[in-house]
């Protein structure tokens, strides 16, 4: 059963930011949006880019290496080269703790 | 009578062409005409994945086989349309078939520049465009066989470093000095010279192909400077000529590719032409641009079916496009082909930089290795085409989202 691991505190990762961390042998990134954390693959599916290192423009996480776009919310392609989508995973804030199921 | 819209080139514009029609509703015939006998797939593969065996064919196609015929996409893969009657609204194709076209799309393309060099047509000579010579050359493939890549621009780079990666020892042959000379110029094509060197490809610069030896296949390259090179097979990439033979003939004018319009739409009523073989007035430049990558393709394909539709748009993307080359990811937006300052923001000597191409001020594009989120953050600036002080670009500390809009000014 996927387990909730602690990342970051959650008032380290500010609006509009997404970083990645170790989650159970995972890069996974974690988008805050408007608030909001959405937890999702590092990887890009096209060629494995750190989707973490490009820029967050509203709810769209963009590639920095081939420009491929993803929803955070849902991991949907919004635009190629990537074909598949991206893996997306709950998180929780726990006590001032953001927390991602691993 | 519904109306008829004809396609010729089933590639990643055309083939998006025709899928946007769909999308936007349009209930008339679509034919897709291609002379190649698979259905529309992307190319960037071609000289990186799909040639080092990572990747698949179908990972490369725009749309499942299937797709079309689903949504009564009429296709004719396989077969060259030969010819445009303009009078009569006719496209002709290779065995005689005749189909009328209320309007058409022209997106066939380009292939690749023939050059007369002796011995050209021995066995084991590939040129790069379709996925039948990316098998070719992949077919040759093996550690420790020994090639020769001639032309340096972003194919011939492109392929030598597949090669590499693949275990294959690398001889390019280039007439600049440095690799990508024509695109980005000396300073940046000497940091990938430098990228290519440290991967143990062999470059001879300054130097052009005099010929190709060998009984029935290719044994190895003599140089106009003197040097004999031994080799297993040879990578020619020499650049591309727009397709236009179709169109000859007709009252649409042919310059440096398909002339058209913003709108994507030649001298001539129902012609439209997109991607490679399209020079388009770009309105951001003020001139007209023809551009040979996959963006452009993906993009302007739809955006001259919209306009076909009547419900289109200028077409006014700022041109963008990656080569991946080793480790390495390169990427460029905008266009330029003449500049007074070249200004680095990061560092070439660490292979991780942004570089602004600029004119009376202006930033006409920008080059980055290595630093995508910068080059994206670029674009707005580049299409605002406003003087930016080298300071601001030069700045790690400005973020280059903000210098867009800022100096409307000083216009």
């Amino acid at each position: 059963m996927a387990e909730f691991v602690p990342v970051s505190r959650a008032d380290a990762l500010e609006e509009g930011a997404v970083k990645a961390f170790d989650v159970l042998g995972n890069r996974v990134a974690v988008a805050n949006i408007a608030g909001t954390f959405h937890a999702f693959d590092d990887t890009c599916t096209h060629l494995q880019c750190s989707l973490a290192e490009g820029d967050l423009e509203d709810a769209t996480v963009i590639c920095p290496c081939h420009g491929s776009e993803f929803d955070v919310r849902s991991g949907e392609v919004l635009q190629g080269p990537a074909r598949a989508p991206v893996e997306t995973y709950e998180t929780r804030i726990e006590g001032g703790s953001l927390e991602v199921r691993g | 009578m519904p109306e008829t819209f004809v396609i010729v080139g089933a590639s990643l514009a055309g083939g998006s062409a025709a899928v946007t029609l769909r999308q936007e509703g349009f209930e008339g015939g679509v034919i897709l005409i291609g002379a190649e006998p698979q259905p529309p797939y992307e190319r960037p593969p071609l000289s990186k994945e799909y040639l080092r065996s990572e990747s698949s064919f179908e990972e490369a196609l725009v749309q499942a086989p299937d797709f079309y015929g689903e949504y009564g996409i009429e296709t004719r893969f396989g077969v060259r349309a030969t010819r445009v009657d303009d009078a009569d609204k006719a496209v002709e194709l290779d065995g005689g078939e005749r189909l009328l076209y209320d309007k058409l799309l022209v997106a066939t393309g380009g292939s690749n520049r023939r050059v007369p060099i002796p011995g050209i047509g021995l066995e084991g000579i590939y040129g790069l465009r379709t996925v039948v010579d990316s098998e070719r050359i992949r077919a040759e493939i093996a550690p420790g066989r020994k090639a020769v890549v001639v032309g340096m621009g972003f194919i011939g780079s492109e392929v030598a470093a597949s090669l590499r990666q693949s275990g294959v020892e690398v001889t390019v042959v280039d007439r600049n000095t440095v690799p990508l000379r024509r695109v980005l110029g000396e300073e940046i094509g000497r940091v990938i010279e430098g990228i290519h060197r440290d991967h143990g490809t062999q470059l001879i610069l300054k130097d052009t192909v005099a010929a190709f030896e060998g009984v029935s296949r290719v044994e190895r390259v003599t140089t106009a400077r003197g040097r004999r090179i031994e080799c297993d097979f040879a990578v020619v990439g020499l650049g591309v000529e727009p397709a236009t033979e179709l169109l000859a003939g007709t009252g649409v004018e042919i310059d440096n590719g398909i002339v058209v319009d913003e709108y994507c739409r030649t001298g001539v009523e129902g012609i439209y032409a997109a991607g490679d073989v399209a020079n388009h007035y770009h309105p951001v430049f003020g001139r007209h641009i023809r551009i040979e990558h996959w963006q452009n393709a993906l993009k302007q394909g739809p955006a001259a079916a919209r306009n076909m539709l009547g419900e289109g748009g200028p077409y006014e993307e700022i041109p963008w496009f990656w080569s991946d080359q080793y480790e390495h990811n390169l990427q460029y937006a905008g266009f330029h082909t003449e500049w007074d300052e070249l200004v680095v923001r990061g560092s070439l000597e660490e292979r991780s930089f942004v570089a602004f191409y600029r004119k009376d001020g202006r930033v006409l594009a920008a080059v980055a290795l290595n630093r995508g989120r910068d080059l994206r953050r670029s674009v707005p600036l580049i299409k605002a085409q406003e003087r930016v002080e080298a300071a601001m670009l030069r700045d790690p500390d400005i973020d280059l989202r903000t210098l867009a809009g800022v100096q409307k000014t000083h216009r």
